[in-house]
């Protein structure tokens, strides 16, 4: 015990309770990932035919120019998708954390929408606004005679993933910056820096590590999705050549879970990176007791220059939400710059069916979000605050869930789980519990993210301040740890939360019943016909309202409580 | 729940109100789930109609595409909680039967021909059975043609033609079973070489080769694509909904049937069979005439009651009376003739544009000023554009249809064999580019 | 810290601050009220006061980052009031130090004369020569995070100084110090100080660091300057109760002035009236204030005049003073003895009589 007081926080192994917590998330993650995972792509190791163990499929991989071809778009895709993001995101993140700007919420908010983009539904909105004979180009055909292929080839998937999932940057870069204490910025402005040298020299650096946790959150994700590239029919990158492999029936092929491991190992390497280039430095800036977070005030003209950058960026990334808005008031919207005409019938239609749709969406996206937060937040102070051995592990199974395909996991859950009956006999892969956590798994690396930055950022003496005080670890966590990383917590929570509520490809393979199904679910029933597209995008205006205002909640707390921590000082 | 007297007084209720139906010794009730690839305007009224026609039942809609739902029946099957398969596509049924998930039932329906076209109803072995008829054609946005001043189709080869480059969309037949049958029909219609080069020259227009069926006419109706290769029902539901969207059957064409099918072990047998009935009696096949469905009954007799726009099968000869279909050869071939299209056409579609462009632009520049030389030349870049790396033999050949089946012996694996398809047809789709435009060069 | 020469690429040509009529107000709170202070080129000044007094907004408000509502502030005669921060040339080191953790002790020192454009080569030479000015040339390459308060404390000071600004603001840069380091470092401040000749404003609330290192203090309560004048100054003349009890010990009695004629007293609340001193000025509400020293203590015979009987309540001894808490009436004072060598010490309980030197004693209103 005496050992134990003398050695600081950050140098002991782990407390019994540690490791007996680092036990618990191990074995969920064994249980709920691994093991349903292993069961699907442990074909890719697999000789054809016989069943032995092999690496053959994997020099297939390297030897067939199409796949080689796919790796390197994906690679392409991904780093440029992050550019464009960030160019998106900064000027976001940055006025409305650093400056007093009205409507800071509202913008960050708004800001974090294009992430919640129902299915299907987005699509189609998407293309009849971008698309080659989108409203856009319509109207430029008509005026100046010629178009821009926004949504064609590569390019065309990095506008659309840059539009997409800019938020990943936005919300973990913010949450950066608003623990950037002040001093750092005056001691900058007191040698002569100011304006844009200011944000690149002192305030970026600082919030390098929400800047990274959104940036390879972006890289992977990107490199992961295939829907985006399927919408625009780009086929020659690895995810939706993994995804076509894998949902091709009568085709006992291994090369679909042979991409599949390769997206689980180039993910794994990204997130393993982006640590390794925070590792070496320190950036625990959170000197609470110093100038704390004072928000500067533009000069007029500033402030004008700051709406209209904002204005912009929001109008670019939320058309594709006013498409799907105006998709569900149109009744035909064909070849032309606008909808024929407009109606409330797909609103009647869908509004009977919808309310078991948003009940479950609700219940089944939180709960996940906050298994997500719990466990990522429990990772990531096992991580940064014990030396426990095998700990950087959890943090590499948990992040290569964001690579495992959508429906390999689903897969995986009805060959691990359809065998297990529960109490009254049914299968309890039937149960809706799995969905829950299938969700989770799913989304577990953002919350991950997010309260890894969150932590980075707290020095440790603050929670050694609390230990000194006679506070037990738990309760050092639950009132200094927590509280400080609330910020972090929340856009966590968030991003998992929303995500989750929109997505399919895990839950399309694990819904039972109406009864049980989400509204995602829901969306993709309706839109596989032509009567189904206005119903449909009226229940994806509904889902993408809904976790709306769940952000904008969230966002208030967040405010409010960094008000608080404000006036502090 | 329910009292013993009122099951009694409803199953006496129905072999009143039932005229073809079976001997009731057990009146199905309870839930029946259904695994279906079909769309809500298709699932609610036929669920609104049974559920009617059989109180005490519900029908359980599971909605997945049907490669999803066959996954979805073969993971599950230790445990089946599935009664009824409900999709478009005959191969899933194949699929679904060839590892014993379907079993037989008693059909009570009458009245339903053997063949439509030439297509069988139903499986000969009786495992699953044909309800409603689809014919593939070509389905395309009126506005966008009249903006674009392009023709309107009538064949399929029409759609090679240059003005039509860049306009067409179709869905991959590795992931669309009716899709898989439309080429399959050409290339069985116009023999495996003439087939494949017919395929070709549409696909050198192709816009986007779509992943899921439905990709294709939701491109047409939203104007994002000119002409779509669909099937009947997706352009009929299209038009129903209001869209400016025209659809034409074309001389070479098929009439598949839809089908549906009882799981092996399913929990409510009984009830998952009066539901098959029902799809095949009249009062069932009378609701796929409601215009959010608009497919062709297999009764004939129920055509006296369809819009005079829905075309007639069984009155209309020309309608997919041309091909005879082979389902043997089809089903034996099917992922080589899959593979090939992915391989020559899917992921190759920029080379195989860049080489058309090139072959329509010289012939352009021919027909303006004649040039044997060119002429030569132009026949060499299409044959080179037509060449296929293997014959119908050998697409049948157990060497080439093992790779694709984890087959047991010791042959090429299938990403071996797509390697050498796709380095095939890049290079050929490279040396026909260059000599079109050598043909440009000498007809200027 | 070494006592290198200083060469003269540090040096700074020192201006002077002027601050003029000063308001400044948090919504309806106001910090600042009409504050006018002016400080000497190649001065060492003081902002001193409790916390809530106003010294860091006055501070920040010549550094920029606090905006008067009205008033004015000249740095080397040039009105700079509305100028941003990165434009003023006024070096702060702040409390926290604020030195950015991504970069070593190197890049932060460089990083002002970077934002100068300084030739790369130059920047070299004047980081090592700052760095060696404070002692920390062999700790260039480490981060911030790597070392002790004192050293952060010192790269702080260097980073500033190293940009040659008119005027160096220090935030109260002893207070995330020990004791002893505390001590060491204000001795070095004034040290640098004096070597580069730079004007420097310190803001602190402890008197004894005012008063060891600084030229001229100003003392501030409420949001005003109370008073402003060297430490002795301050000391033997404060210029209101505030001051006199806020610099040193001091002793303050209530009562009420008499005036008898030509001749004045000062009448204790418990009765006892001391005549007051031709030569005093004394305001009307003035109360009487004398330092511990300025009082002797004996044994209860022999009272009136300016005796007081009281009790000793408790003492301490410190060497070569006792510091003796008594009981007068109902006020509480202090007084300092000198002790030498064989004297005897009065016990607490004991009855005792205390004599003001009414000559050093002091009559104020607050």
């Amino acid at each position: 015990m005496a050992l134990a007081i003398a050695r600081p926080l950050g140098r002991l192994l782990a407390s019994p309770g540690q490791a007996a917590l680092a036990g618990v998330i191990a074995l969920f993650l064994l249980l709920f990932l691994v093991v349903p995972v292993t069961t699907v792509i442990y074909v890719a190791f697999t000789e054809k035919g016989t069943g032995v163990f092999t690496l053959i499929n994997f020099v297939d991989f390297f030897r067939t120019d199409l796949f080689v071809n796919a790796f390197w778009n994906s690679i392409y895709v991904s780093t440029a998708t992050v550019l464009v993001a960030s160019i998106f995101a900064l000027p976001l993140a940055y006025i409305t954390t650093r400056f007093s700007f009205r409507g800071a919420v509202l913008i960050q908010t708004l800001g974090f929408l294009p992430l919640i983009m129902p299915p299907f539904a987005g699509a189609v909105a998407m293309q009849l606004l971008f698309g080659r004979n989108g409203s856009v180009n319509l109207l430029l055909d008509d005026w100046f005679g010629f178009k821009i292929g926004l949504m064609e080839g590569l390019n065309g998937v990095v506008f659309v993933q840059a539009v997409h999932y800019f938020p990943f940057i936005l919300v973990n870069l913010s949450a950066a910056l608003r623990n950037i204490d002040r001093s750092m910025e005056e001691a900058a402005q007191n040698l002569g820096c100011s304006g844009f040298r200011l944000f690149r020299r002192v305030v970026f650096p600082l919030a390098l590590p929400g800047y990274v946790a959104g940036a390879s959150l972006v890289f992977v994700k990107v490199f992961d999705d295939l829907a985006t590239p399927l919408l625009l029919n780009v086929k020659d990158m690895l995810a939706p050549q993994a995804y076509l492999r894998v949902t091709s029936i009568g085709i006992a092929d291994p090369m679909g879970y042979v991409i599949a491991v390769v997206l689980i190992v180039v993910s794994v390497l990204a997130m393993w990176a982006s640590t390794l280039t925070l590792s070496s430095k320190d950036y625990a800036t959170v000197q609470r007791g110093g100038g704390g977070l004072a928000k500067r005030t533009l000069r007029p003209w500033e402030s004008a220059v700051a709406y209209c950058v904002v204005g912009l960026i929001l109008a670019l990334v939320l058309a594709p939400h006013l498409g799907l808005l105006l998709l569900s008031f149109a009744t035909v919207w064909s070849f032309s710059p606008l909808p024929d005409a407009y109606t409330f019938a797909h609103y009647a239609r869908v509004f009977g069916d919808s309310s078991v749709y948003i009940k479950n969406t609700l219940v089944y996206a939180s709960l996940a979000a906050l298994i997500d937060v719990l466990i990522g937040g429990a990772i990531a102070y096992l991580i940064l605050r014990t030396k426990l051995i095998g700990r950087q592990g959890l943090d590499w199974a948990a992040s290569a869930a964001l690579a495992v395909p959508g429906v390999v996991l689903g897969i995986g859950y009805l060959r691990t789980f359809y065998d297990v009956p529960m109490p009254d006999g049914r299968p309890l892969a039937t149960f809706w519990m799995m969905i829950v956590l299938a969700l989770a798994i799913r989304r577990l690396p953002y919350a991950l993210r997010a309260c890894h930055a969150a932590l980075e950022q707290i020095s440790v003496s603050l929670e050694e301040a609390a230990e000194n005080l006679g506070a037990t670890k738990m309760r050092t966590v639950r009132r200094v740890v927590v509280p400080l990383m609330t910020g972090g917590i929340l856009a966590g929570f968030i991003s998992s939360f929303a995500t989750a509520a929109v997505e399919l490809s895990a839950t399309l393979m694990l819904v039972q019943s109406n009864s049980d199904a989400p509204l995602a679910y829901g969306l993709y029933v309706l839109m596989q016909s032509p009567a189904g597209r206005g119903p449909g995008a009226a229940l994806g205006v509904i889902a993408v309202i809904l976790v709306a205002i769940c952000t904008f909640l969230s966002h208030v707390v967040i405010e409010r409580s960094q008000r608080a921590k404000g006036a502090l000082h | 729940m329910k009292s013993y007297s009122k099951i009694a007084y409803l199953a006496a209720l129905m072999c009143v109100s039932l005229p073809a139906s079976e001997a009731l010794s057990q009146a199905p009730t309870g839930k029946v789930t259904v695994v279906t690839s079909f769309s809500k305007d298709v699932t609610d009224p036929f669920k609104k109609a049974f559920e009617k026609a059989y109180p005490g039942t519900t029908l359980e809609v599971q909605n997945r595409n049907t490669n999803a739902g066959v996954k979805f029946v073969e993971e599950t099957k230790s445990n089946n909680q599935v009664d009824l398969f409900w999709a478009s596509a005959p191969d899933a049924f194949e699929v679904l039967k060839g590892k014993g998930l379907l079993q037989k039932i008693t059909i009570t329906a009458t009245g339903i021909p053997e063949k439509v076209g030439s297509f069988p109803i139903n499986d000969p072995q009786g495992f699953y059975y044909g309800f409603a008829a689809s014919g593939y054609g070509i389905m395309w946005n009126d506005r966008y043609v009249k903006a674009n001043k392009l023709p309107e189709p009538k064949e399929w080869s029409d759609l090679a033609k240059a003005p039509y480059f860049d306009h067409v969309s179709i869905s991959a037949p590795s992931r669309s079973g009716t899709t898989h049958l439309t080429i399959e029909t050409i290339l069985q219609g116009e023999g495996w070489d003439k087939g494949w080069r017919t395929v070709k020259e549409l696909g050198g227009n192709f816009r986007t080769v779509t992943d899921r069926s439905f990709g294709v006419p939701e491109a047409v109706n939203s104007g994002q694509v000119g002409y779509g290769i669909v099937i009947d029902f997706f352009a009929f539901s299209g038009q129903a909904s209001g869209f400016p969207v025209k659809f034409v059957y074309p001389t070479v064409t098929t009439l598949v049937p839809a089908n549906v099918a009882v799981i092996t072990n399913a929990p409510n047998k009984t009830a998952a069979a009066a539901f098959v009935n029902y799809l095949l009696s009249p009062a069932g096949q009378e609701v796929l005439l409601e215009p959010g469905i608009s497919r062709l009954p297999v009764n004939p007799a129920v055509y006296a009651k369809a819009p005079p726009s829905l075309p007639n099968p069984f009155t209309d000869k020309s309608l997919g009376a041309q091909v005879k279909f082979d389902v043997n050869i089809s089903e034996k071939r099917t992922n080589p003739v899959d593979t090939l299209f992915d391989q020559l056409i899917t992921f190759q579609l920029d080379g195989l544009k860049a080489a058309t462009k090139a072959v329509h632009d010289a012939e352009a520049a021919l027909a303006k000023k004649d040039n044997a030389q060119a002429r030569g030349l132009i026949k060499e870049a299409r044959d080179l554009i037509a060449a296929m790396p293997i014959t119908a033999a050998e697409a049948e050949s157990p060497e080439i249809t093992g790779a694709f089946t984890g087959a047991k012996e010791k042959g090429a694996r299938q990403a071996e064999l797509e390697q050498k398809w796709a380095a095939f047809a890049k290079e050929r789709y490279a040396q026909a580019k260059t000599k079109a435009e050598e043909a440009l060069k000498l007809a200027r | 810290m070494s006592q290198t020469v200083i060469s003269p690429s540090l040096r700074a040509t020192a201006a002077g601050v002027r601050v003029e009529n000063v308001n400044l107000a948090y919504g309806s709170n106001p910090v600042l009220k009409n504050v006018s202070v002016e400080i000497e080129p190649g001065e060492f000044f003081a902002f001193l006061g409790p916390s809530g007094s106003g010294k860091t907004t006055l501070l920040r408000l010549i550094a920029g980052f606090n905006k008067a509502d009205s008033g004015t502030v000249f740095v080397g005669g040039k009105d700079i009031t509305d100028l941003p921060p990165w434009k003023r040339d006024v070096g702060m080191v702040f409390q926290s130090y604020a030195l950015w953790p991504h970069m070593t002790v190197q890049r932060n020192v460089a990083f002002g004369l970077e934002e100068r454009k300084v030739p790369r080569a130059e920047i070299k030479a004047r980081v090592a020569k700052a760095l060696d000015l404070v002692g920390l040339g062999h700790l260039a390459d480490r981060r911030p995070s790597q070392l002790s308060g004192g050293q952060q404390q010192r790269v702080a000071v260097a980073r500033t100084v190293v940009v040659q600004p008119k005027v160096l603001l220090l935030d109260e840069p002893l207070s995330n110090l020990d004791a002893k380091m505390r001590v060491q470092v204000r001795r070095e401040l004034r040290d640098l100080q004096q070597r580069l000749g730079l004007t420097t404003i310190f803001v602190t609330h402890d008197q004894e660091e005012a008063n060891t290192i600084c030229d001229r203090i100003a003392v501030m309560s409420d949001g005003v300057i109370q008073q402003v004048g060297s430490p002795m100054e301050l000391y033997e003349h404060p210029a209101n109760l505030f001051v006199a009890n806020f610099l040193g010990s001091a002793n303050i009695l209530d009562g009420s002035v008499l005036t008898e004629g030509a001749a004045r007293a000062f009448q204790l609340t418990g009765g006892i009236r001391f005549p007051i001193p031709a030569s005093a000025s004394v305001p009307t509400d003035a109360k009487l204030v004398f330092r511990p020293q300025d009082a002797s203590i004996g044994s209860t015979a022999g009272g009136g005049g300016n005796a007081l009987s009281g009790v000793v309540m408790h003492r301490e001894f410190l060497g070569s003073v006792v510091r003796y808490a008594v009981r007068i009436g109902d006020s509480d004072i202090i007084v300092d003895a000198p002790f030498r060598s064989g004297d005897a010490l009065y016990e607490p309980g004991a009855s005792i009589t205390v004599r003001i030197s009414l000559e050093s004693a002091l009559w104020l209103s607050s």
